[in-house]
């Protein structure tokens, strides 16, 4: 568990063992009629394995046998013990793999399920990435764990029955066998130790390397650019050094392991050569016994190296499923009181008194009040935390408000049905996110049942089109990864078409920052527009052709209004908004010119 | 022509004849540690057989001894056996130990050596090389690929010589017990090729749907969760939660049919069926064939074909390490051999460049079928700043590339100072030319010998007046150690606009003629945005400057402003003219204008109703 806390969050919790086997064995429950076949086989081969090297003594003790004859029988057994083996071998990994595959895909599953149903609060304070290893990486090793705990359980029930067999023919020699377990298991442990303290020190030293090299990689445009080669090469030279001097020790640290672990493997069977020669002169067994005892040995010591993983791999799988269930079992805090059907839908906003706050104790919105009423588009304004964009996630209900109420056409937003309401909502985050999949996917993600034409038809009217024009294939383009293969402007287009489709009651923009080529961004003007005349709009405004076009300006701080009008109006007033509009967007407006430096420069020649 | 822009002089050249050589020619060079690999490998098999053949020894003796009556004359044998075992093994760990540092440093050095080459190449290659790769693909092979390299030889290779040797020595140490024992594991040495070949073969589709499958359910699942804003406004969850559970079903299943496969694991039943067969082969020998052999010759047999298990578990990671490493070889020889086909010109005009820049219907595409530009033309007087407008794709950033010849034309020409580009030396042209990209590169060097980078020599006076000149002055002298601030130590980064600056006073030091700046990036606020564009005000005076950039309010005041649209010049000319002639071109500024409080009659030059104004109109 040491690697396992660098991934906790904070809603991981601590399962009991007996809680957490009772949640795994529920998974494991459909498949019961497998997992007793697979522990059947498991027995069979462990039974078959320890029978092999019996047999192979039998044979030996077959030939020391003066008169003796053809042991077909036990040639026989030979061959029937390899190939049950090799039979039950593959039941039980054809079992198991399956077994494993099913949980896996249940747990993975439950686990997105769960994701997408925990609020944004939740989302917004884990990465993406973390959740995504949860149901990927953690449900895999999760399954891993129980197919290699399996395979080590087979093992060891290897071990015992042999153990057991060999104590009865001569404890004294099965005491030398045993006596090297521990030593094993210690050098084993020793090793895993090392194994990991070289490799995490690695890892941090490669990392460090591997960022450098990058660098020397990215600078080479750079460097040729100025004919400065062979400057970035003595550099790199240097780090090619440091990063060859970094493996070469780590190699050789592990390149110990298996040495040393032969050469123990050579004290123990010196010993076990000299004792098992003792016992059969002396204490009456007999050389196949002798020679059986050598076999064994080798058998020992394979699962005993592997037991000080066992448990290990034991804690990994836990932990996983413990991340996994913690995943599952976090509680969403948007509760619905009701699920009051939302067929019409008029946009009357009404926020009242409404306290709301992320949950660490700063309050964004200590008492909220306003009133957007239908068909009206309010631009909110403000500096970095004045509260603009928790007004929009309200509505779109995103987040849980702690006092107060938020009323929609009079209703209280708590009591209606969550999917219906959205369903009536178009919202659109600050990076618009594409889908992989085409243009027309995108436009339709929100209506499935839009048809190819209806959608053209709605492609045409921003723009006349033109933006189709720019895409290779049209509306059958292939966006890319998150949208990659369009350009930002391109991106936003899509993502207004999309909510253009829907013909939202209530539109909410968290409007991009990105720089955007004047003729796309005429176009999602249009589109702006059109959205604007049929929706009731809350914009989070970051364009000055955006805060001009709203009814109304919202001046925010702190999560209070301090000024609200139309943009000539507030412009006039010289206030809050005039200062706003100083710092973000005068550099915006078509006369824009640099204002010059407060202290003088010297001119250029 | 293909005289490479930096050489660095070898005693060793490798040959880039094909993958194959070009690994062998890494290999040879290491020179001792072959045989040093190769003898650890065969001695640590042999040490290995020379176990069981001491057990059986040992066992004879003892057998003998009862046989004969007393045991106890045969202790002397057998300690010698156990005492020889011990001492065997602790040479055969030292053999070990030897094999596997030499393979550590085989690994490695290849992986130095691989790399160094690979940079050194690079470094050889032209701009235009260079234009056209993508960073991040010559990063990939610079780290992963080299990595793979490594990973072939230590333990890939390293355990193909291994394990072959587990399986010759059996052979071998059977013969010398009775030459007809070594038929059992001869022929599983023929068998077991044979069935790992199948089984790779087999298995190669399966391991790539697998993954394939992977990748897509890791792809989706990141990107349900990344947009879950959008999912959730939209109410979508039920169909996301279908989709991936059709991605998670298809995983499940190629896992599945992996697994299947992976249980048929014929090698294993081989070496099962091996050891019966030498079983009952030794057998058939001692009681029907009449021999010599004695029992501890039997048990010495059955020790050295249990030998068979190393390579029978092993040799599958070890071949696919293998495979791995020679597509990774086959990937990095490929970008070290790639030619660059644009001829340098070194004997070409390299006099100082007025800046006088004409496009005479240039035709030009990436790819054949595909034209970017057709028929543009265009004059620019030195001196003049041109902002090139356009939607994405249009062919804004091709036509930089065409002028400092990262690309030459399909057809028509451009012609710098009366001359085609392709009559300058290549190094002569771009040595006066200065890109500043959106996203600029700096080195984690101090600030100071970032803007010193093309002119090393500069003293600290004059980078200060590029820096005061770029607007960079000010933020650099509050950086903890002004100049000498080593950029990304000490958590020290950079904003977009400051590194922008630096480059901008970078590009400055070196006194281009010809300034190509792609301004396309957006500045949060008007503060930023007054203090990138005072500084490329300062770095277009007194030469010709080329703006892509997003900005009416900059395109506004450009001489020259060039609309691209779909790969032609839509128009091209004045704000004034443009705006009186072009349609589109006004369309652009009535609607970003909105309801404007600029009707169209003011958009004259020195306008300025909300900032302070400099006074100055369009140079």
């Amino acid at each position: 568990m040491i690697f396992n806390n660098l991934d906790v969050e904070a809603y991981d919790r601590e399962y009991e063992d007996r809680e957490l086997v009772r949640r795994v064995a529920a998974y494991a429950a459909p498949h019961r009629a497998r997992l007793v076949i697979i522990a059947l086989s498991v027995l069979l081969i462990s039974g078959l394995s320890a029978g092999v090297p019996l047999l192979l003594a039998a044979g030996v003790g077959r030939f020391d046998t003066p008169g003796a004859t053809f042991p077909a029988m036990l040639v026989a057994g030979v061959f029937v013990a390899w190939i049950l083996i090799w039979l039950g071998n593959y039941l039980r990994r054809r079992l198991t793999t399956r077994a494993i595959g099913d949980m896996v895909l249940s747990l993975r599953r439950d686990s997105f399920s769960a994701t997408m149903r925990h609020d944004l609060a939740f989302h917004d304070r884990y990465a993406a990435g973390r959740i995504v290893s949860r149901i990927t990486s953690d449900t895999q090793d999760f399954g891993q764990s129980v197919a290699l705990v399996a395979e080590l359980i087979g093992q060891v029930i290897e071990v015992v029955i042999l153990a057991v067999v060999l104590l009865r023919i001569s404890p004294r020699l099965t005491l030398i066998v045993l006596v090297w377990g521990p030593v094993v298991i210690a050098a084993a442990a020793g090793f895993r130790i090392l194994a990991r303290y070289v490799t995490r020190q690695g890892a941090r030293a490669q990392a460090d390397v591997n960022a450098k090299i990058l660098e020397t990689v990215g600078g080479i445009a750079v460097a040729k650019n100025f004919r400065r080669e062979s400057t970035v090469y003595d550099e790199f030279l240097d780090v090619n050094a440091t990063a060859y001097a970094i493996n070469v020790r780590r190699g050789f640290a592990l390149a110990t392991v298996f040495p040393a672990l032969n050469l123990l493997m050579g004290f123990g069977t010196g010993s076990v050569v000299y004792f098992g020669a003792l016992s059969t002169i002396d204490a009456g067994i007999t050389v196949a016994a002798w020679f059986l005892f050598l076999q064994s040995l080798e058998r020992f010591w394979f699962p005993l190296m592997n037991l000080s993983a066992f448990w290990s791999q034991v804690q990994v799988g836990f932990a996983a499923i413990e991340r996994v269930f913690a995943l599952i079992d976090h509680e969403s805090s948007v509760v619905q009181t009701g699920s009051e059907s939302v067929e019409r839908i008029n946009g009357d906003i009404r926020f009242e008194s409404v306290r709301f706050g992320y949950g660490d104790g700063t309050q964004v919105l200590p008492e909220f009040s306003l009133h957007v009423k239908p068909g009206e588009s309010v631009a909110l304004v403000g500096h970095t935390g004045a509260g603009k964009s928790s007004i929009a996630r309200l509505v779109a209900r995103f987040y849980e408000f702690q006092g107060g109420e938020i009323l929609i056409d009079g209703r209280d937003i708590r009591s209606l049905d969550l999917g219906a309401y959205r369903r009536r909502l178009g919202v659109v985050p600050q990076t618009p996110f594409l889908f992989s999949g085409s243009v027309a996917d995108n436009i339709r993600y929100a209506r499935r049942d839009a048809s190819d034409a209806e959608i053209m038809a709605l492609a045409q009217t921003v723009g006349d089109g033109e933006w189709l024009a720019a895409l290779p294939e049209g509306l059958a383009t292939d966006v890319g990864e998150r949208g990659s293969s369009l350009s930002m402007g391109q991106r936003q287009l899509v993502a207004l078409l999309r909510v253009l489709l829907q013909k939202p009651a209530i539109f909410v923009l968290d409007e991009a920052t990105a720089s955007i080529d004047p003729f796309t961004e005429a176009q999602i003007q249009e589109a702006l527009l059109l959205i604007l005349k049929d929706s009731t709009a809350l914009v989070i405004a970051h364009r000055l052709s955006t805060v001009r076009a709203a009814d109304r300006i919202v001046v925010l701080d702190g999560g209070r209004i301090i000024e609200e009008g139309d943009h000539m109006a507030l412009m006039s007033a010289g206030g809050h908004y005039r200062e706003l509009y100083d710092t973000y967007f005068r550099h915006q407006a078509l006369d824009y010119r640099p204002k010059p430096k407060p202290e003088p420069v010297q001119e250029p020649a | 022509m293909a005289q490479s822009e930096f050489v660095v002089e070898r005693a060793f050249r490798t040959d880039r004849s094909s993958p194959g050589r070009w690994v062998r020619s890494h290999v040879l060079r290491q020179g001792w540690l072959i045989p040093i690999v190769i003898g650890g490998a065969f001695g640590n098999a042999a040490l290995a057989g020379v176990v069981p053949v001491l057990i059986g020894g040992a066992m004879d003796a003892v057998s003998r001894a009862l046989e004969a009556g007393d045991g106890m004359p045969s202790m002397p044998a057998v300690t010698r056996a156990a005492v020889l075992i011990i001492l065997s093994q602790a040479g055969r760990a030292v053999l070990q130990l030897a094999r596997n540092g030499g393979s550590e440093l085989f690994g490695q050095r290849l992986e130095r050596d691989v790399r160094d080459e690979l940079y050194a190449s690079l470094l050889g290659k032209s701009m235009t090389f260079h234009g056209r790769q993508p960073v991040g693909d010559t990063m990939a092979r610079a780290t992963n690929d080299v990595r793979e390299l490594n990973l072939m030889f230590n333990p890939g290779l390293n355990l193909v010589v291994g394990s072959s040797f587990f399986l010759i020595v059996p052979a071998l140490f059977a013969y010398r017990l009775d030459p007809r024992l070594a038929a059992a594991p001869t022929v599983f040495i023929f068998a077991y090729a044979i069935a790992l070949r199948h089984y790779l073969g087999v298995l190669k589709p399966i391991t790539r749907d697998v993954r394939a499958t992977f990748g897509r359910l890791n792809a989706r699942l990141a990107e349900a969760i990344d947009g879950v804003e959008v999912v959730k406004g939209a109410a979508q969850e039920d169909n996301e939660i279908e989709a991936f559970e059709a991605d998670a079903r298809a995983f499940r299943d190629a896992y599945v049919r992996q697994g299947e496969k992976e249980a048929r694991f014929l090698p294993l039943l081989l070496l099962g069926l091996t050891i019966g067969a030498g079983f009952w082969h030794a057998a058939w020998i001692y009681f029907e064939a009449g021999s010599t052999l004695s029992i501890g010759d039997i048990v010495a047999y059955i020790g050295l074909l249990s030998m068979l298990s190393f390579p029978t578990f092993i040799s599958l990671f070890a071949y696919s390490q293998v495979s791995l490493g020679l597509a990774s070889a086959r990937r990095v020889l490929e970008l070290v051999n790639r030619e660059t086909e644009l001829d340098q010109n070194k004997d070409g005009a390299a006099h100082r460049i007025e800046g006088r820049i004409e496009f005479e219907a240039v035709e030009f595409g990436y790819t054949a079928d595909r034209p970017v530009l057709t028929d543009v033309s265009f004059t620019v007087t030195p001196g003049q700043t041109v902002a090139i407008v356009g939607q994405t794709g249009s062919g804004k950033t091709t036509i930089a590339r065409l002028i400092n010849r990262t690309y030459d034309v399909d057809k028509g020409r451009v012609v710098v100072d009366g001359l085609d580009v392709r009559e300058w030396s290549l190094e002569g042209l771009r040595g006066q030319i200065a890109v500043i990209e959106q996203d600029p590169f700096l080195f984690s060097r101090s600030i100071a010998e970032n803007i010193a980078f093309g002119r090393p020599d500069a003293p600290q006076s004059e980078v200060e007046i590029a820096a005061r000149e770029a607007q960079a002055h000010e933020f650099i002298e509050r950086l903890p150690d002004g100049y000498e601030t080593v950029i990304g130590e000490r958590g020290v980064t950079l904003s977009g606009g400051q590194r922008q600056r630096i480059a901008i006073a970078r590009a400055l030091l070196s006194d281009p003629r010809i300034l190509i700046l792609d301004d396309s990036t957006s500045a949060i606020d008007s503060a930023t945005e007054d203090r990138i564009q005072r500084a490329i005000d300062r770095a277009a005076a007194g030469r010709t400057t080329f703006l892509i950039t997003h900005r009416l309010s900059q395109i506004r005041w450009a001489d020259l402003v060039i609309v691209l649209r779909g790969g032609t010049v839509e128009a091209c000319g004045t704000h004034d003219e443009l705006f009186a002639t072009s349609a589109p071109y006004r369309r652009l500024f009535v609607r970003l204008g909105g309801d404007s409080d600029l009707g169209a009659q003011s958009f004259g030059p020195g306008e300025d109703q909300v900032g302070g104004s400099n006074g100055g109109g369009p140079r």
